[in-house]
């Protein structure tokens, strides 16, 4: 897990802040006699502002929190069963798939790491299948087959 | 953790269980299921799932019913219905069913008289015949044998 130390997010923290009331300041000040579509501009301009101040590595340590914590409870909740459609059924693998194509990586890096089931998951969100069918069900062949799909497209480490 | 512990925690899903009436053979591995256990194939995991992932035996409907499963085991030779007592010459596997009728689970019969299961992604283990009925597996719906090879 990556934690971010407080003497980094200080500093981030300070730009944001800065960052939204310059934004407000400027916002307040030519809003005096404005029209209706310039403060809305402005309005819109604020929102940005707010929304790219935050780092993009805090939403996604975020994202990797709850990756992190749906996988684990579908380890733990399906560790018993062999029905391949009930492990997928299950509403924590199906959170995991709901996150996407940003979801990818997170599931290559825990398949290099951990192993697990994620085939269906891999499968139903990115449209694609790398094993061929002589290899469906040989869970080592699988894995390295997604593994090299995933390096090809840049997504894993190698 | 001991034997003894995983049974305590197993008990939620498998309230027969016990360490009186099972056994464990294997440790935790991901890369067959009980399925392929029975037919005694530890290199492939067996599902009909219908995203196509896992094995199947060609020509049997890729179908999550008693019957596809009853004509899987029956490529193995497995096409004789009988009961779950030992008999001399003959193997048999027994097909658990959920309350909803889907298999679940299936398990082999051994020379002693219990039965070897592979308890999904988890450890193998031996077991008398009841031992795995309850909420995960529901129960056993089918018997099958063939004669011993």
């Amino acid at each position: 897990m990556t934690t971010q130390s407080p003497s980094r997010q200080a500093p981030v923290f300070r730009r944001t802040h800065s960052l939204v009331l310059s934004a407000n300041v400027l916002f307040a000040v030519s809003a005096i006699g404005a029209s209706a579509q310039s403060v809305q501009l402005q309005r819109q301009l604020t929102d940005l502002s707010g929304y790219y101040a935050f780092p993009v590595s805090s939403r996604r340590d975020s994202r990797r929190e709850r990756f992190r914590s749906l996988a684990q409870q579908w380890r733990r909740e399906t560790q018993w069963v062999s029905s391949t459609t009930e492990a997928a059924m299950n509403p924590a693998y199906q959170a995991i798939i709901g996150m996407g194509a940003e979801a990818i990586p997170m599931i290559l890096e825990d398949l290099r790491q951990n192993s697990g089931h994620w085939y269906w998951a891999l499968k139903a969100i990115s449209n694609e299948d790398p094993v061929v069918p002589r290899d469906r069900g040989s869970i080592k062949k699988m894995k390295s087959a997604w593994l090299q799909w995933g390096e090809t497209k840049g997504l894993v480490r190698a | 953790m001991t034997f003894s512990d995983l049974v305590r925690a197993m008990q939620v899903r498998f309230p027969n269980l016990t360490v009186e009436n099972s056994r464990p053979t294997s440790a935790y591995d991901e890369g067959y299921n009980c399925i392929a256990w029975a037919a005694e194939d530890t290199d492939y995991w067996w599902w009909p799932d219908v995203m196509g992932q896992h094995y199947w035996p060609p020509d049997v409907p890729r179908e999550e019913t008693l019957d596809a499963f009853v004509r899987a085991y029956g490529m193995k030779g497995y096409t004789q219905r009988c009961d779950s007592t030992m008999e001399p010459g003959r193997q048999k596997v027994a097909i658990y069913v959920a309350s909803s009728g889907k298999p679940t689970h299936a398990a082999r019969q051994l020379l002693d008289g219990w039965w070897a299961s592979k308890l999904g992604q988890q450890i193998d283990i031996e077991h008398e015949f009841a031992a795995l009925d309850g909420p995960a597996y529901g129960s056993v719906a089918v018997v099958l044998a063939r004669t011993a090879t």
